[in-house]
């Protein structure tokens, strides 16, 4: 388990992070999200001692090692390779340099190859790779020594719709076999989908933490879905109906500002008879980042 | 296996596999293979620089041609035969020998004049042959023989200061500074590129998630050195086959010989303690080449990360150049303790007998201290430096580096 306790950091006059504390368990997956600058890799530089910083970040309740970087695997968000050498060679001197001898590596690395579906032989240089394939050469440097640790920085970041299917794939495996992992994204349609947990950074301070759904609950079921021959001022004029959206074929989106209104309306709407749709939600994890992070911006 | 020793074996391969490398190491061998094929082909093959004897004295004749030390040709032994073949170019000329009555006497014959070592040659035998007549149409007794046998003897007692060891300080000095002034430019270069190219594209974070920045540091510089033990290596071993080769060509082995002194004094001056200061200069200029190659943000920036280095060595190159006069000069003997300018100055005055062996050491100990804490330093902020990617100018990269770690 990796633990961060209160850490903090501050480049001259501008505080990177402030008391930033979290965990994440074996086989948990935790997206770090937040707007550019807010302290996102900050923090992974941090776990990888990159950087000097006020708190504490242990693994498994230690200090980290050198021995325990070796069971890290780290995609750092500017991609980049030795564009001189050949695929194989690549993939097996970062390996070695996390103690994995290349006599191990070395037959993995056509296996990898086609999980990830690279196109090109593992004699082909680096150079002579698409950007794409350059990507996932190096998602493939990231996870070949199986690490127990796994720090992703914008991984889905420049992947098609496939080949970020792959990248899920390759993510899930890692956790069924017991990984921690932790990830940062600006999607977060695939934090949803993959992500146990998560922590929202704004200006280097944690704004939202817990498991996916406590989050997105923790702001209320103040979403209604619904489907009806209502039109929009009849619906607008309900009580704590906050705003209403239209979204076609007689579907609408309205806002509330109680929860607590949902049985209400419903009893208003339907009148006793079926309707096709009544669907009572809290905000998306993409809502909550509009309003909590403070604005999307990608990177 | 050691993370250092990765790195260090992974920059050698890489590095020794390239095009450049085998270039730069194989380019002197290239060029004395040069030197040498076109000499040979400029020099007239062995039986057109022959010279035929024609004598009625076969005894005389075989004497000359096997005790003369004259490169001679059997083959042509009348005169005619002779002059024909000399028309033709095929031999250099020839020489009629003669013993008539009391005088043994030598006529050459051909179109140019024969050369001042073979008319030497020519002389001392004539001067034997001469000697042995005159012994028998003079009836002597064997006392009387033993007694004119006797020859005088000539030694020679050189001075310290001769011209021929002047000539291999000289020598030895150009070979030194160009050699060192060569090596340290290209590894300057080498090294300040790579770190560059490395931190522009920006693997190092990946790098250093696995291993620290002082290992990593450690392990190029290891690599860098070894690339240069490995030249040094190819150039003695080659240097080796050359002497070999020169003592035993007929294009250089008189040359050998006149000069062997000299080449004999070159060479220790090369492979003594002066080996060693040209080597911890290296490692030196290696280390601080590393710190500026860190300090560029950009790939493009590359070729520029190695200016400041490569400039100290030229500085460094001009003073030893400008200073070869006078190598007892205070001047000289103060910067022949400093680091970056010991490598060039210690050994002149090595080389000139201004410094002692002690002085040498007391030198060479302040340059592998100044290494070692060049090394143990740069390692240190090594981390922060290649991590520093924001483009704030060589002070602003720096004060930003030094803050991360």
């Amino acid at each position: 388990m990796l633990t961060v306790a209160h850490i903090s950091k501050n480049f001259g006059t501008l505080h990177a992070l402030k008391d930033v504390s979290f965990d994440v368990h074996d086989g948990e997956i935790m997206g770090l999200i937040g707007q550019n600058g807010a302290g996102k890799s900050t923090t992974f530089h941090s776990i990888l001692n990159f950087l000097k910083f006020d708190g504490a970040i242990t693994w498994n309740g230690q200090a980290l090692t050198a021995e325990d970087y070796n069971q890290i695997g780290y995609l750092p968000e500017e991609r980049s390779l030795m564009p001189k050498l050949t695929i194989t060679q690549q993939i097996v001197y970062l390996a070695r340099l996390k103690n994995q001898p290349a006599k191990v590596i070395k037959p993995k690395v056509n296996d990898w190859m086609q999980r990830f579906a690279v196109k090109g032989q593992p004699t082909d240089k680096i150079s002579k790779l698409s950007k794409g394939n350059q990507q996932k050469v190096q998602l493939i440097c990231t996870l070949i020594h199986d690490p127990q640790l796994i720090i992703l920085d914008e991984p889905f970041s420049g992947l098609d719709p496939v080949n970020s299917d792959l990248l899920k794939q390759a993510i899930l495996a890692a956790k069924k076999r017991g990984a921690a992992i932790i990830f940062s994204s600006h999607d977060m349609s695939n934090v949803e989908e993959v992500c146990d947990s998560l922590v929202m950074l704004r200006n280097g301070e944690v704004v939202l933490k817990g498991k996916i759904n406590d989050v997105r609950n923790q702001f209320g079921r103040t979403r209604l879905f619904l489907t009806t021959d209502w039109t929009a001022d009849q619906l607008a004029a309900l009580p704590n109906v906050a705003a209403v959206n239209a979204l076609g074929d007689h579907r609408y989106r309205l806002q509330l500002t109680d929860a607590e209104a949902g049985p209400a309306i419903f009893d208003a709407v339907t009148a006793g008879h079926y309707i096709q749709e009544f669907s009572q939600q809290p905000p998306t994890l993409d809502e909550i980042f509009r309003t909590e992070a403070g604005g999307l911006d990608h990177e | 296996m050691n993370k250092t020793w990765i790195v260090t074996s992974e920059t050698y391969l890489r590095q020794t596999k390239s095009w450049s490398f085998l270039l730069l190491v194989l380019m002197p061998f290239l060029f004395i293979g040069m030197t040498f094929g076109i000499s040979y082909v400029a020099t007239p093959n062995k039986s057109k620089s022959d010279i035929a004897v024609v004598s009625t004295n076969s005894a005389l004749r075989t004497s000359f041609i096997k005790q003369s030390g004259v490169a001679t040709t059997k083959k042509y032994a009348n005169t005619s035969a002779a002059q024909k073949a000399t028309n033709r170019s095929d031999i250099n000329g020839y020489i009629v020998l003669k013993a008539t009555g009391k005088q043994v006497s030598a006529t050459f014959n051909g179109p140019n004049e024969i050369n001042s070592g073979d008319q030497a040659k020519i002389q001392r035998f004539l001067a034997t042959a001469q000697t042995q007549l005159n012994v028998q149409q003079a009836k002597l007794t064997p006392t009387q023989q033993q007694a004119l046998a006797i020859q005088p003897k000539f030694k020679q007692q050189l001075q310290k200061k001769t011209a021929s060891d002047k000539a291999a300080k000289t020598i030895s000095f150009y070979i030194l500074v160009f050699f060192v002034y060569l090596i340290l430019t290209t590894y300057s270069s080498i090294t300040a590129q790579e770190i560059a190219a490395e931190k522009g594209t920006k693997i190092m974070e990946v790098i250093f998630s696995s291993t620290t920045p002082r290992k990593y540091f450690n392990g190029k510089v290891y690599g860098v050195l070894l690339m240069i033990v490995t030249q040094l290596l190819v150039y003695l071993l080659g240097g080796a086959l050359v002497v070999q080769f020169a003592q035993h060509s007929r294009i250089t082995a008189g040359l050998w010989q006149q000069y062997a002194s000299v080449i004999g004094k070159v060479l220790h001056n090369l492979l003594s303690i002066n080996l060693l200061f040209a080597l911890a200069a290296v490692l030196l200029y290696t280390v601080v080449s590393a710190f500026c190659g860190a300090l560029v943000t950009r790939v493009e920036d590359a070729g520029k990360a190695s200016q400041p280095v490569i400039y100290l060595n030229l500085l460094t190159f001009v003073m030893a150049m400008a200073f070869q006069g006078s190598p007892s000069s205070g001047v000289v003997t103060v910067f022949s303790y400093i680091p970056f300018f010991s490598s060039y100055l210690m050994p002149l005055r090595l080389i000139n007998g201004t410094a002692t062996m002690t002085e040498a050491v007391i030198s060479m100990i302040i340059l592998l201290a100044t290494v070692v804490g060049s090394m143990w330093y740069i390692g240190k902020i090594y981390g922060g430096l290649m991590l520093q990617t924001d483009e704030l100018g060589f002070w602003g990269n720096l004060k930003r580096g030094l803050s991360l770690k």
